[in-house]
């Protein structure tokens, strides 16, 4: 009991710790909107939210803080586990917009201290979202950072909680506010801002870059509609959920990571890898959640 | 010019401090030449003060007709313009130029059909107009608010198929459309008013803002935008903005998308995200431009996402 009591305080230390530095620096601080950052939010007043301003930079820090929230402690122990050891921290950057308008498609890339590049587990968690975990990585290098385009339905605390190779989770957190609701439960596309013709399902890209001293970043995009099952077609029908499960990646001496996928990922998803040792010639084998799958190799000749 | 300078001041004054009594536009016609008008949009991004009147309004007054150069974002929008010309002149409205399909062009083309009003629009605008357009209302409503899109639909109309550039004459005033193809969108319409040497030219040229690219061919743009400074004219209406009389004042819209789409290039022959290039602040030659911010954010990550994986 006495050590329980001693690590919940030890967490509440590490929350103020954090808060208080969020106070001083914003939890945008990542994000380098700062000071700029009230007068964008009220540069759009909308009907969702009418005078948008620096209080929302107390909401977020309100809404980021774990307690205050009704649903973190039964996500934690659903998808980190009843007895994870868990602690908050401000070293794993989640870098994301603010305040985002395309609420179908949110880059996101989180950056890891380097005590967490061979962590053992992975998982993208967006608090408000119909679809709570929108991913998770269980890797087989060592990975610096990663990326991923998500869904968003509303405000919503994202949380990326990284097990290091000593079991603790570490969680990083960020708060997104988004312009208008629905990034889950209308369709992907907004013709307003982008070409909304679908391509071919299970079409895999690949693109490898050179990082500095043999670094690489690997990023792979998959065409598939990701369907969220919260959708309705023109016709009032729901479109059933239909999206990508497992991304599998390698290269010719072995895996590299295995990426379980739901339909919080925005349509046609984007992940990036930053390995600080590069890889071969990358692979990438998809499954589905209809059975499909997808090779960006021909797998005959495996 | 001075009376223009009021009025002026009487729009930015409007608009900074709206009236609650919403869905009220306040519309202020300016007066570019003999005959010919114009209703400059709020120099803003789309919110609910505003109702998403940011776009010009134009129309030209013939002997026997009126022309309207885009429909506003709303049917209510289309209904005060209506009124106004109305208040100019009795003679009918009977063509209505749409120079493109994006919202706050064309979402009160509802009100114009209701009228024995023929309108023109590039086939390809029509298309996504049509396609898209109730997905696109649907996400205004949700942003701004029900109440500035009462009575605005998107309906199919009778279309004439048009052999571009189509020539009309409102009684004493020939009027010249032009398409320009693949351009700021898949097809802007350019309008010119012989008698007064004035062109409209849609969201080619925006004029005291950042130009938005979502639908854009840069390169296609760019030679439009030498192509309509190299034309004669003593006055040109943005699609955006106060009125041009300066070539100079292309530049801007040039510049812009000549940087954006050099950064988007750059950053994905580099493998550099948008979110990377946001966190390194805003480059200091945007800064200079209205909506900076609010239009890099959001096109620099399309036009990355759209080179990257081609
Ligand atoms: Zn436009």
């Amino acid at each position: 009991m006495y050590w329980e009591k001693f690590l919940i305080k030890y967490i509440l230390f590490i929350c103020v710790f954090i808060y208080s530095g969020v106070t001083l620096s914003g939890p945008f601080s990542d994000f380098k909107a700062g000071a700029e950052l009230s007068e964008e939010l009220s540069s759009s007043p909308t009907a969702k939210r009418n005078t948008p301003n620096s209080d929302s930079l107390v909401q977020s820090i309100d809404a980021l803080n774990p307690k205050n929230s009704s649903v973190w402690r039964e996500l934690q122990d659903n998808l980190l586990g009843n007895d994870a050891n868990v602690l908050f921290v401000d070293d794993i950057k989640l870098i994301m917009q603010d305040y985002i308008e395309e609420a179908h498609k949110v880059p996101l890339i989180v950056t890891l201290p380097k005590r967490l590049y061979n962590f053992k587990n992975f998982i993208l968690i967006i608090e408000n979202n119909p679809i709570q975990q929108a991913m998770s990585i269980r890797p087989y290098r060592l990975i610096e950072s990663l990326g991923m385009n998500i869904r968003l339905e509303d405000d919503s605390p994202v949380r990326a909680a990284v097990q290091g190779d000593n079991g603790i989770w570490y969680v990083g957190s960020k708060m997104a506010f988004v312009a208008s609701v629905g990034g889950c439960s209308t369709p992907a596309c907004d013709p307003s801002v982008e070409v909304c013709e679908t391509g071919t399902i299970g079409k895999i890209a690949i693109k490898q870059y050179e990082r500095e001293a043999g670094a690489e970043r690997i990023k792979l995009k998959v065409t598939h509609p990701m369907e969220t099952g919260f959708v309705t077609d023109l016709q009032g029908e729901i479109i059933p959920e239909y999206f990508v499960k497992n991304i599998h990646v390698d290269d010719n001496k072995g895996a590299i990571a295995d990426i379980t996928t739901f339909a919080a990922l925005s349509s046609d998803p984007v992940i990036l890898l930053d390995l600080p040792k590069k890889g071969q010639s990358v692979r990438v084998h998809v499954k589905d959640s209809l059975g499909l799958e997808f090779f960006s190799y021909d797998s005959n000749t495996m | 010019m001075k009376i223009f300078n009021i009025i002026l001041i009487f729009i930015l004054y409007f608009n900074v401090y709206p009236s609650f009594s919403s869905n009220d536009f306040n519309l202020v016609p300016i007066k570019v030449s003999n005959n010919v008008f114009v209703f400059v949009g709020a120099n803003e991004d789309i919110n609910n003060k505003n109702g998403g009147a940011i776009s010009n309004t134009g129309f030209i007054i013939g002997d026997d007709s009126i022309l309207v150069i885009d429909a506003g974002p709303s049917y209510i929008y289309a209904s005060n313009v209506i009124e106004i010309i109305k208040s100019f002149s009795d003679l009918p409205i009977k063509y209505l130029v749409v120079t493109h399909h994006h919202a706050d062009h064309s979402f009160g083309i509802s009100r114009y059909l209701e009228m024995d009003v023929e309108i023109i629009m590039a086939p390809a605008e029509l298309k996504r107009y049509l396609k898209y357009g109730n997905r696109s209302l649907k996400q205004l409503r949700d942003l701004i608010g029900e109440e500035w899109f009462l009575d605005t639909k998107i309906n199919s109309f009778q279309y004439k198929e048009k052999k571009y550039p189509v020539s009309l004459n409102l009684g004493n005033r020939n009027i010249l459309i032009e398409l320009y193809e693949k351009g700021h969108s898949d097809g802007d319409l350019i309008i010119k008013d012989k008698i007064s040497s004035t062109l409209f030219v849609g969201d080619l040229v925006f004029s005291g803002r950042a130009p938005t690219i979502p639908h854009a061919n840069i390169n296609n743009w760019k030679n439009y935008i030498d192509l309509i400074s190299k034309k004669n004219w003593n006055y040109l209406i943005p699609g955006h903005g106060n009125i041009i009389k300066n070539k100079d004042e292309l530049l801007p819209t040039k510049n812009w998308i000549t940087f954006i789409d050099k950064t988007a290039k750059e950053a994905s022959i580099s493998g550099i995200s948008a979110l990377e290039i946001f966190n390194e602040g805003l480059p200091d030659f945007i800064k200079e431009y209205k909506l900076a911010k609010e239009t890099w954010y959001r096109d620099l990550p399309i036009l990355i996402n759209k080179y990257e994986f081609d």
